[in-house]
């Protein structure tokens, strides 16, 4: 299959309604587990007395390049399982095999998108609360970094509470605040954790 | 030439009938629901055009992921010939 009709059928894909809300789902959910897990990481590097911001972020792109292999694996290997059921139980009903047609194409089309999705979320995630260590030593010190850090992480995962809270027509801010407070939450375990 | 066809839910009858009126020789393509189940939808198909290559149709068909169930109605030649039986007249 050329490139060009790979990103064909991706863009089709994407257009449709059922593949853009699972798509959110996975985004989501490992992006929540990528900003969380990073400022788990950030307060425990600066606690442990990492005192060099390229360290911190080494540390945590460590854990984007495993949180993102995990959610491009986990979810290529679940909807593929998922694309074969589905194929099989059609083929059952219409007495043919499907391989090689439109319905296989979209449904690889669908599993590549939801791979994207899964991994792109904790990248984001880690990447955007890594940024301040960036500036260490020239904008931050280690302790105003980690501070910097734990904030973005809270406005990021406020930012996608309040997206999610629009799109379900619920109150946005609400939505966000419920996200957000979960940034709290593992900072204030990490700082209160034994050792 | 008019066939019956099983497709999965997916692609609709819009997106099954446009492909087919994409093929060479086909001037025009009518689709019709005619049942549907759980996981499968029957469709009746009329497909009309000059020269029309029945392997290439049920290529396509194949392609959209269903299947010729059966074909109802064929007409050939210069013109198409009415049989009162067929056309009710």
């Amino acid at each position: 299959m050329s490139l060009g009709v790979r990103v064909n059928g991706l863009r089709q894909a994407i257009r449709r309604d059922d593949v853009r809300s699972l798509s959110r789902r996975y985004f989501v959910a490992n992006g929540f587990d990528g900003t969380l897990t990073s400022i788990g990481v950030v307060v425990g590097a600066y606690l442990s007395g990492v005192a060099n911001g390229l360290a911190v972020v080494g540390i945590g792109l460590g854990a984007a390049v495993g949180l993102g292999t995990s959610g491009i694996w986990s979810v290529w290997e679940i909807e593929r399982a998922e694309a074969s059921l589905e194929q099989a139980e059609l083929e059952r009903s219409m007495l043919t095999s499907l391989d090689d047609t439109k319905l296989t194409r979209d449904l690889r089309n669908e599993q590549i998108v939801y791979s994207l999705a899964a991994a792109s979320g904790p990248v984001i995630g880690v990447a955007v609360t890594l940024l301040p260590f960036l500036l260490e030593g020239v904008l931050f010190s280690m302790f105003q970094a980690v501070l910097v850090s734990i904030g973005l992480g809270i406005v990021l995962l406020g930012g996608v509470g309040a997206y999610l809270g629009a799109i379900s027509q619920q109150r946005w801010f609400v939505a966000a605040a419920r996200m957000g407070l979960a940034g709290i939450v593992v900072a204030l375990i990490s700082i209160f954790l034994p050792g | 030439m008019t066939l019956i066809s099983m497709k999965p839910h997916e692609p609709s009858l819009v997106q099954f009938v446009e492909r087919l009126s994409e093929l060479d020789d086909v001037t025009g393509v009518t689709g019709k629901l005619v049942e549907i189940e759980e996981d499968v939808r029957t469709v009746r198909i009329a497909i009309e055009g000059e020269g029309l290559d029945l392997d290439v149709v049920d290529a396509e068909i194949a392609d959209l992921s269903a299947s010729i169930h059966s074909i109802d109605e064929v007409s050939c030649g210069d013109h198409v010939v009415d049989d009162p039986w067929i056309s009710g007249r």
